[in-house]
């Protein structure tokens, strides 16, 4: 179980490089540096020159490095989708008795599958913004299953670094309010970026003030609910940090990471209208708000675990 | 377990710079590469016929981003596909004088200043950010080959369908296929380059 439990976090961090990498695609203007899909230009590995270029694409939309941004994105989706699959081979092999660790393990690897696919769909889409949004909220649930189930091989083998808590229904309820809405949170702030990307090229000449002015109501929401999901996480945190001398370290943890995540996020949204939406600014936020997914899931999966076994 | 702590914390700071170098870097060079325009060379000093009458040649062209084609009104072919695209731009940077559009005749004994006028008119055109150019079919050619070094022969039939980027200092900065709606979305992007330049 040990070394599965490695395995399995392992491919949990790979798939976390893997949203940073998608954000960082997204943020560099790289969505469609290859504008085919799954070859690039009609190549396996991008060209290098104009002349490698099939003669039915106009050079002029050629770019070399936002091609190879997108093929680096894409070549690190097969191998953290190679990962997942091994995962799931693994699981069903050795703990078939085991649905709580085969499960997530064979649905993070079906979603995945799908996820390669729809990520074609991005492409022919010409990044259509509800496309987008959906391919990320997928990322969001598979890396949600990943965490579920690095969690529950933990358990299995070192129960006592779980908690002697057991929590309120209130607060194990409040945890799994803040894993979805942190999610739709996530889905409105990549609608509010498609959103500024159509009107920068309706309003070319604006600066990007301008732009989120007019982007209105969605903004708004954005603005309001991300205030609300950090001060409902700063209050679960409270409720929960009473009873921390009999938290284990791992919770904890999770309840510092997550707080700071929020109170981060936070920052990060102000930072965008002082700064002019600086690129790696908005890498970071769309990176953080997934992270604190994962701290909101891990927490909820650790209480509601408690529970179960009380 | 207080060394392995801050270890940890080491490890954790390593992979936050790391990541953060790295996709600074990527971003960079994202930026550099669709912001790269080199200059593919210099307009000579041209003098044409605007169809308001006036003159209009590389001076007129100075202090503006200028977006370039060559047409005639007769035509049956990509002349109707590409004036209607240019249209559409026209509309879209309605709200500055920093980009001019500029449409050269292919087809001087036909195209006289009138018909030009009533091109013009057709496509919208309500002020004097967008000029029809009438000059002899040897200046046109001469223009075409030397200056924009675009192929001119045959004319009118086999005229170019390039567009062509010039900047404030009348300099060449890129073509475009004014046929294919995605060399158009790049040519947008580089416009907004160049007229955040001049600022």
């Amino acid at each position: 179980m040990k070394s599965f439990r490695r395995f399995a976090l392992f491919t949990t961090l790979a798939t976390y490089f893997l949203i940073f990498m998608g954000g960082l695609v997204r943020v560099s203007g790289a969505g469609l540096g290859c504008p085919d899909w799954p070859k690039c230009f009609g190549r396996w590995i991008p060209p290098t020159n104009v002349e490698q270029l099939p003669p039915n694409i106009d050079p002029a939309q050629f770019n070399f490095v936002l091609a190879w941004i997108e093929y680096v994105n894409r070549l690190t989706g097969v191998i953290v989708g190679l990962l997942i699959a091994a995962t799931a081979v693994w699981a069903i092999s050795s703990f078939r008795r085991q649905p709580r660790i085969v499960l997530p393990a064979v649905a993070a690897a079906v979603l995945t599958a799908f996820q390669g696919w729809q990520g074609s769909v991005v492409i022919s889409s010409q990044l259509e913004p509800v496309v987008v949004t959906v391919h990320m909220a997928l990322a969001l649930i598979i890396v949600s299953l990943l965490i579920y189930l690095t969690q529950e091989a933990y358990y299995r083998e070192n129960r006592e670094a779980f908690l002697t808590l057991r929590a309120p229904r209130g607060v194990i309820f409040s945890l799994g309010m803040l894993w979805v809405i942190a999610i739709i949170q996530i889905a409105l702030g990549t609608q509010i970026r498609s959103a500024l990307e159509i009107l920068a090229r309706k309003f070319p000449l604006s600066t990007s003030a301008e732009w989120i002015g007019k982007v209105g109501l969605l903004n708004h929401i954005h603005t309001v609910l991300g205030v609300l999901l950090v001060a409902f996480s700063w209050g679960v945190a409270f409720s929960i940090w009473k009873y921390r001398d009999r938290m284990s370290a791992l919770m904890r943890q999770s309840v510092v990471a997550m707080v700071t995540l929020a109170t981060l996020q936070l920052f990060m949204g102000l930072t965008f209208i002082a700064l002019d939406l600086t690129p790696i600014v908005q890498v970071f936020h769309l990176w953080l708000a997934s992270l604190y997914v994962g701290s909101a899931l891990l927490l909820y999966t650790i209480f509601r675990k408690r529970e179960a076994a009380s | 377990m207080k060394g392995n702590a801050a270890f940890r914390t080491l490890v954790l700071l390593a992979v936050i710079v790391i990541l953060a170098g790295g996709a600074y870097f990527v971003i960079k060079q994202a930026q550099t590469s669709v912001s790269d325009l080199p200059v593919l060379g210099q307009l000579p000093d041209f003098e044409f016929t605007a169809q308001s009458g006036g003159m209009f040649g590389r001076r007129e062209m100075r202090g503006k981003v200028n977006i370039v084609d060559f047409i005639f009104t007769r035509c049956k072919g990509p002349c109707p596909i590409m004036s209607g695209f240019m249209s559409e731009l026209y509309q879209l940077y309605g709200g500055t004088d920093s980009v001019q559009f500029v449409s050269i005749t292919v087809d001087p004994s036909y195209d006289s200043l009138k018909v030009l006028q009533a091109y013009a008119e057709s496509h919208g055109v309500k002020d004097s950010r967008w000029v029809f150019l009438w000059a002899p079919i040897d200046s046109v050619v001469q223009l075409s080959e030397q200056g924009f070094m675009l192929a001119a022969d045959d004319l009118p039939g086999s005229h170019t369908t390039k567009w062509v980027l010039v900047d404030k200092d009348a300099n060449i900065r890129g073509y475009y296929s004014g046929t294919d709606e995605a060399s158009i979305e790049v040519l947008k992007t580089h416009v907004a380059r160049l007229v955040k330049e001049m600022k």
